[in-house]
């Protein structure tokens, strides 16, 4: 584990797979998450208004970004024997079925403290546009033993 | 219990409550949950997880995890899980902003999962209505899981 923290570089970037967005996909997470609400599923709801914003059609869970980052974080963590510690996200734009959407992370910091050793990334979420559809930050630990 | 969970989230709208209603400090009800591994690997299809630590009993037993464990995202299910009908995060338009999350102990299948949960501070921001709620999940050793904030934006 000590070695796989000094082989980290800052700059190092990872990425995890694309994800095509259906209605299928949509569906299967609400019943993953139980999260049902008409934001995801009522076509007629979603032509309504949201205060400033128009969606004009059901979006994609924000939270199924946060599980693709973390499923990304994870696999590049596990084979080195990092523990994912922390994620922070904000969701910038609505992601709609036929879009696709890739997670990326950049080694941002290596940080050793009394009982750790820490890595920070800047995480991202685009669409097959290259629009930033989240953004955030995370962290892994590295322990001693 | 999920054979129980209310899939129409309109059914009690009416009992939720609004921005206007939410006080900031004041903890929201919430249930204990057994989690399953079916549940868990139910969430881990709908995000393409497929680590063995989360499928192969005999991989994972060779890891430190010395068994089958959920990702770390499976707070994203057990908000709902942990939650009543009534509860305010099921409004129908509620819009999530943003979440943070940190990791403690990883959850297990068959752990009674309990959840302390508030409405934290809430505020009016070019016009849309916010609510920042914090929560933390446990396990039935009283170990924390994870703890988290979320930002939402509240139906009108």
């Amino acid at each position: 584990m000590k070695q796989a923290f000094d082989e980290l570089e800052v700059g190092q970037a990872i990425e995890g797979p694309r994800f095509a967005v259906t209605r299928v996909t949509i569906r299967e997470f609400c019943e993953a998450s139980l999260d049902y609400n008409p934001l995801h599923l009522d076509d007629e709801f979603m032509q309504g208004r949201f205060g400033k914003t128009e969606f004009g059609g059901v979006i994609m869970h924000g939270m199924t970004n946060f599980g693709l980052i973390t499923r990304m974080l994870t696999d590049w963590l596990y084979p080195r024997g990092g523990v994912h510690r922390r994620l922070e996200t904000r969701w910038l734009n609505p992601v709609r079925p036929g879009d696709s959407i890739q997670p990326r992370g950049v080694v941002t910091a290596k940080q050793a403290t009394a009982k750790g050793r820490w890595v920070t990334l800047h995480i991202e979420v685009c669409n097959q546009r290259g629009e930033q559809v989240a953004r955030g930050e995370a962290m892994a630990e590295f322990p001693m033993a | 219990m999920e054979e129980e969970f209310e899939t129409d989230f309109w059914k009690d709208a009416e009992r939720r409550k609004m921005w206007d209603d939410i006080v900031p400090g004041e903890f929201r009800k919430t249930i204990p949950y057994v989690l399953t591994l079916e549940a868990i690997q139910r969430y881990c299809r709908a995000v393409g997880e497929d680590h063995p630590l989360y499928f192969d009993e005999s991989y994972a037993r060779t890891t430190r995890y010395n068994g089958l464990i959920a990702p770390p995202s499976i707070h994203i299910l057990l908000m709902f899980a942990c939650t009543p009908v009534d509860d305010w995060m099921r409004s129908p338009g509620t819009i999530n902003a943003g979440q943070s999350w940190s990791y403690n102990v990883p959850a297990r299948p068959s752990d009674t999962i309990s959840l302390q949960a508030r409405a934290l501070d809430k505020f009016i921001k070019k016009a849309r209505l916010f609510v920042v709620h914090d929560n933390v999940f446990f396990n039935q050793h009283g170990q924390v899981i994870c703890s988290g904030r979320g930002w939402t934006i509240r139906p009108m």
